[in-house]
Order: structure tokens, then sequence, then C-alpha cells
């Protein structure tokens, strides 16, 4: 007979972390069911261009490279980059956004548990802000283009940067939903016959509202796992349906309703799988509601009024570089102490 | 006491006075020295600009100096009064080169030089200032690509009001993947410019001044 | 004046008291500028021709001024002198002055050149501290100069870019294409790059100095004591 706790809860880093990776595998599911294999291809490049990284990191610090290696770490920050990246990005963009996300976001700063920034985040403002005509390049979701890449065909770009024929980037690739939104939004186009487009799916957008969905799955199972407490997600995800849902129930034909920012961009992995990273976020449960209400506020206001297509990113760096003024604001007064000062 | 401490201020004070008018004349020298080089190399700045759009075979009058002012005009784009330079061959018009502005680029206004000859066909553009993405939406900078020359020859007799778009909403227009909010903009500024110049063209040349 | 003295003030300009990498002053131009060799050298150059030439000034006039009035005094001068360096800039070097714009008329706010005037020219003679502003102004353009180098290189891909602007459209030949075909990184053009890059240019300097005192102390130990 067992007593409970049934569930217990996994206790090294290294577990932890695969644990986390585990519960990403829904969401790429859906990823690839709608637009093909590819991103497994930068998923792997992603990782091991990770591990090499993080094993020269390691050896020029003069740290044992086998434990290390071994913690997981370095391939969760290749898989949420990856994940961020269109899938059809050429590879080296995604060798140079995972290499500066591993060496400068976490070596330089003294590796794991000491750097200040989420370094997929990292890795994804520097791709962003350094090529942004190849981060916009999103594949076309099954079923909406009229043409459609085979693997090898996808492969044969990556590597070589050579489409099939006389096809053109642009009619095997388009815009994010979101940043179609805004695109049509600024050609004052009308919420209501935008979100009537084809690429819009159900509610979000089609393909996207199914691997945010993945991904909120795979949040679930890392809270009942008890890996994440609730504090971030919730937080996060209630502010930016509140500020969203307020804003849409005053103007309804310039600001999308709140479910389409939830299930569309990086909302979900970011409340569950980026905003959580223990290193990066408070350490206090009030603490993590301030930093997630913050990074919802900060990626919806990024998303309507920013120059760039999601929003996620930036939150995350900004809530994080607040991280320790938010820790010194919300640590509990030591016992038998009056004044906090 | 009292006295001395008045004294030592009235020294400090006219000790500063001294150290700024000898600092004022040293400038007012080395000022009277170089403006006049100074004006020309403005003013060959601007020429340079304006030259690139504007062959020198196609003038042969002071185009800096003959100027006249535009006002306000949704078809310009401009807020405040913008300059046109006018170009003459033997006396005769023949280009007119305008400032007009792109108000709808994507992170802000795209501010444009327009060469049009007189008949109405474009000698050139050249963006003079624009906020756009860098590496998405700057290359209709001449620094950047050579996009903008797409322009050249160009007319409202040649294309219909169909074809001033870009090629992605059925016009004649070419633009880079990604960025497609930018040459929309400069596209239909231009455009509107064209347009401008053909309700105005008598007016525009009107008035020489050497 | 010594040959040693003037070692001596070279040495700290160059590399001990460099303001670029250990003495952090004038940041602003140091990061806004150094998007390329020719711009962080003309404008470590002006600053450089300012600093010599202001540390001269000051150590000439400093009895003539009431102590009250010193600062006043210092940033006319230097205001004077800068200002002459950008009337010059603008009649004879009208393109490159165009590039730095706004940072030419700010070498008068840039701390180093009071800084250097108020520990140094105020205290020393006239060719001294001619010689001591020339040498941190040259410290600081070789930062200026490797900083737009390695910049440039990632950035853009060449080396020397705009150095007709400084030289006259002749110069154009001298600009080097380091990598063809580049696809241009731009985050080392914007100012996040500066800032990265700096701090590695800080970082590579401390270890330099550190392996050089280690070499020191082993060398030290290996002579036993006399």
């Amino acid at each position: 007979m067992a007593f409970s706790p049934f569930i217990t809860k996994p206790s090294s880093v290294s577990e932890i972390m695969l644990q986390v990776l585990f519960a990403l595998i829904p969401g790429i599911l859906f990823y690839v069911w709608f637009y093909g294999p590819a991103i497994l291809v930068s998923m792997l490049l992603a990782s091991l261009t990770a591990l090499a990284t993080e094993a020269l990191m390691l050896k020029l610090r003069n740290r044992p490279v086998a434990p290390f290696l071994k913690d997981n770490s370095a391939l969760l920050t290749a898989w949420l980059l990856a994940l961020s990246i269109p899938p059809l990005a050429p590879w080296w963009l995604v060798v140079v956004g995972t290499m500066f996300a591993i060496s400068i976001s976490k070596h330089l700063y003294g590796g794991l548990g000491n750097n200040p920034f989420n370094p997929a985040m990292v890795g994804y403002a520097v791709l962003i802000i350094s090529f942004p005509s190849y981060m916009t390049h999103w594949l076309t979701p099954d079923g909406l283009g009229d043409i459609t890449l085979g693997f090898s065909d996808q492969l044969n770009y990556i590597f070589h940067g050579i489409l099939p024929g006389d096809i053109k980037l642009d009619a095997v690739t388009m815009a994010t939903p979101l940043d179609t939104l805004k695109t049509q939004l600024h050609m004052n186009g009308q919420m209501k016959t935008i979100l009537d487009m084809p690429i819009y799916g159900h509610f979000a957008g089609v393909g996207s509202e199914w691997v945010s969905f993945g991904f909120l799955l795979g949040g679930l199972y890392l809270f009942f796992r008890r890996i994440i407490s609730w504090h971030i997600p919730v937080a996060f995800l209630v502010t930016l349906f509140a500020v969203s849902g307020a804003l849409h129930l005053v103007d309804p034909s310039r600001y999308a309703p709140p479910l389409f920012h939830w299930f569309s961009g990086a909302a979900m992995l970011g409340a569950f799988f980026i905003l959580t990273d223990p290193v990066t976020s408070p350490t206090t449960p009030k603490g993590r509601m301030i930093f997630a209400c913050g990074a919802g506020l900060l990626t919806f206001l990024i998303r309507v009024y920013g120059g760039f297509p999601d929003g996620v990113a930036f939150a995350t760096l900004l809530m994080n570089i607040s991280v320790p003024l938010i820790d010194a604001w919300t640590q509990p007064a030591v016992f038998g102490r009056k004044d906090r000062s | 006491m009292r006295r001395t401490m008045a004294k030592a201020a009235l020294l400090t004070a006219l000790n500063l006075t001294a150290f700024a008018l000898f600092g004022t004349a040293l400038l007012a020298f080395i000022y009277s020295q170089t403006h006049e080089r100074i004006e020309k190399s403005v003013e060959a700045e601007k020429l340079k600009l304006i030259s690139q759009i504007l062959p020198q075979s196609l003038y042969d009058n002071d185009i800096l100096k003959d100027t006249i002012k535009l006002s306000p005009d949704p078809l310009l784009g401009n807020e405040g009064e913008t300059t046109a330079y006018r170009a003459r061959l033997h006396g005769r018009p023949s280009v007119a080169v305008i400032e007009a502005v792109a108000p709808d680029g994507y992170s802000g206004k795209i501010y444009m030089l327009i060469a049009i000859r007189e008949n109405g066909e474009l000698a050139g553009v050249r963006v003079v200032s624009h906020k756009e993405t860098p590496g998405l939406g700057d290359y209709i900078d001449i620094a950047r690509s050579d996009w903008i020359t797409g322009f050249d020859g160009k007319s409202n007799a040649q294309y219909n009001d169909d074809d001033w778009k870009v090629k992605k909403d059925g016009g004649k227009f070419d633009y880079m993947a990604g960025a497609t909010i930018t040459p929309r903009a400069v596209v239909k500024a231009v455009h509107k410019a064209l347009q401008y110049f053909a309700l105005h063209r008598d007016a525009l040349f009107a008035g020489e001044r050497k | 004046m010594s040959y040693q003295e003037f070692k001596d003030i070279f040495y700290n300009g160059m590399w001990k008291q460099n303001t670029g990498v250990v003495q952090l002053l004038g940041m602003c131009p140091l990061l806004a500028i150094s998007t390329s060799v020719v711009n962080g050298v003309s404008l470590g150059l002006a600053t450089t021709i300012v600093m010599a030439l202001s540390g001269a000034a000051v150590a000439m006039i400093r009895q003539l001024v009431p102590n009250e009035a010193r600062i006043p005094v210092f940033i006319l001068i230097i205001a004077v002198l800068v200002t002459a360096i950008q009337y010059l800039m603008n009649a004879y070097l009208y393109s490159l002055y165009v590039v730095l714009g706004i940072f030419i008329p700010l070498i008068v706010t840039n701390c180093i050149v009071l800084a250097r005037i108020e520990a140094f020219a105020a205290r020393n003679p006239a060719i001294q501290s001619a010689f001591d502003g020339m040498a941190m102004g040259l410290g600081l353009t070789a930062v200026l100069a490797v900083l737009g180098g390695l910049r440039e290189i990632m950035g853009h891909g060449t080396l020397l870019s705009g150095i007709d602007l400084a030289l006259g459209a002749s110069a154009k030949s001298l600009v080097i294409t380091v990598v063809p075909d580049y696809h241009g990184f731009l985050l080392a053009i914007l100012p996040p790059g500066a800032f990265i890059t700096l701090g590695c240019l800080i970082a590579g300097k401390n270890w330099l100095n550190q392996r050089a005192e280690a070499k020191r102390i082993t060398f030290t130990d290996a002579i036993p004591a006399a």
C-alpha cells in the first residue's frame, strides 16, 4: 500500500530539465503536423550547437565539462530558441542565435544559476534585431498556401538557401497572424474583416492556435508534476486577458479579442516554459505574480504598439532585469523584526 | 573684511569677463575666416543629393536659388511649407525637384526628394530621411539597395492608377519580402506627387529667380 | 622634461589610465560613434586635438585664474576650442562633419577633457600638459579604432568604409572588404553591440594585465631573495 504524495517532485536539475523538455513534446507534435518536419531540423541543429558551445565555454572557464553538460539546461535553451525561430530559417541563423544565447547571455554571467536574462530570449532578441527579414518569414501552415514544400525541399533551403524551380520565398512563407494583424490594421483594415481572413483559423490562427494548445497541455503537465507553481502562468495569462479584453470591449474594431492574444504568438510558450525559468524569475510567490503581471502587460503593449511582431521575448527580458528589484521588495522581513529597513 | 570679499568677487567677475571676451573674439575671427567655405560646403552637399536624381545635362540655371515655397497639400503630404527646386535649360523649364512626405511609413514619416520632368516623367526619387526598421524596411534608402531607382522614367501616362502599387497588391512595383508597408507608402507618395505636379505644373515653374 | 617623464605620461594615457577601457570616461561618444574605424578615429583625433590644446592653454593661464572661477574658465577654453574645430571641420571636411554630427560639439561635455585638465594641466607645465592631453586622446582614439574596427567587420564585413569622407574621393580604394557577400550582423552596429564589444575589450585588457601580473610574480619568486 502506497501513501501520498503519489506524485513525487523531481529533485535534480537534470531531472527537472528533462521533464520540461518532455512537456514541450505535445506542442512540437502539433508544430510538425501543421508546418512539416523542418522544425525538427532546427531543433537538432540548435541542440548540437548548444552542447558544443556549452562544452567549449566550460573548458575555457576551467569547469568540469561532463556534469554540467548532463544537466540538460543547454538543451532546453536550444529547444526554446528553435521553437521561436521560423522553421524555414537558414542554418546559420539557428547557429548564431544559439551560440550567442549560451556563450554571451549564460556563461559570461557565470553559467547556470547566475544569468540574469533568459538565454533563449536573448538569442531570439539578437536574431530579430539583427536579421529581421529572416525572422519574419514563417512557413505557411499546411493547406493555406498554393504550394507546399516537401521535406527535402525544406532541407535544401535551410542548408543551401535554394528553393525548387522558380518558387519565390513569398509563395511558401507568410507573416505570423500577429504580424498580419498589425499590417492590416496599419492599412486601416477593420478587425472583423481581418479576422475573417483564412489565416486566422478558428480564433487565433491556423496552426498557431493548435501549437499554443499543445504548449498549454505541456504546461499543465508541468504544474501537476509540481515542477512549476501556478503563480507565473496564471498571473501572466490573466493580465494579458484582462488588458486585451478591456480594450476589446472599448473598441472591438481596433483591438483583437483576448483569446486571440492567448493562442497566437508565444503567449502559451512564454507563460509555462519561458517566464517560469527559476533562475531568471523572482523567488517569492508575490514577487512572481508582480513579475508575470508586468510581463503580461508589456507583452500586450509591445504587440499592439511596438515595432516587432511579438512582444513575449522583449517583455520577458525587461521583466528579467527587474527581478532583483522585485526580490528586494517582496523578500519577507526577517522574523522578529518589525521594520523592514 | 566685507570690502575685501567684494573686491575678490569683482576681480573674479572681471577675470571671467576677460576670458569670455577673448574667447568670443577668437571664435569671431575663426568664423569670419570659415563661414564662406561652410556655406559653400552646405550648398555643395545639397547639390550632391539633388544631382543624383537630376542629370547635369538637363539644367544650366542656379537651382539652389531658383526655388519656390509650396504650401501644405495632401498630395505632397507636407504639414509645413516645403521647397521645390526648378531646373531650367536655356531658360525653359526642364525639371522640378519637389520635397514630399510619405506620412504612412511603418515607423513614421518618410521624407523624399522627387524630381519630375516637365513632361510628367520621373527623373528620379531619393529618400532623404526615414525611421524604418533597419534591415527590413530600410531598402528604400539608396545606401542600402537600388530599389528606389525603379521609379526612374515612370510616369502617369505610362502607368494607370492600379499600376501604382507594389506587386503584392497587383501593381507594377517591386518590394522585398517581409516589408511591404514601407514600399507601399513610398509608391503611394510618389504617385500623389505626380498628380500634384500635373495639377500645378504652370504654377511650379512660374516666376524664375536668378 | 626628461625622457622618462614623457614615457610615463604616454604609458599612462595609452594603457594604464586609458580613458576608454580603464577610466571609462566619455562613454557617450565612445559608444555612439564607434560604428566604423573611420568614424571612431575621426572623433578620437578631434578629441585629441581639443585635449592637447586645452591642456596647454590651461597650463599657461592657470596662474591668472582665481580658484573660484577655475571651472567656468576651463570650460570656456574647452568650448572655444571645440567650436573652433567644429567650424574648421564644417568648412574643410563637411561630409565627415555631417556623419559625426552632434558628437563634435558634444566633446565639450565629454568629462574626460575637463577631468585631465583638473587632474593634470592645472598643476603641471604647459609642454607636459599638452603631451598628457595628447596621450590620453590617443589612448581614446586607439580604443575607438579597435571598437569601430570590430563592429564594422561584424556588422558590415568591411574595414575603413567611409574613408573617402575624410581623405577625399580618391581614398575610396582603401576600403577593405573583409568578408565578401556578408549578410550583415545588425546587432554589432546598433547600440547593444557597442556595449557588448566594449565589455569584451575591457575583459581582454584585464586578462592581459592579470597574465602580466602572474608572470611578474612567478618571475620574482624564481629569484631567491638576496
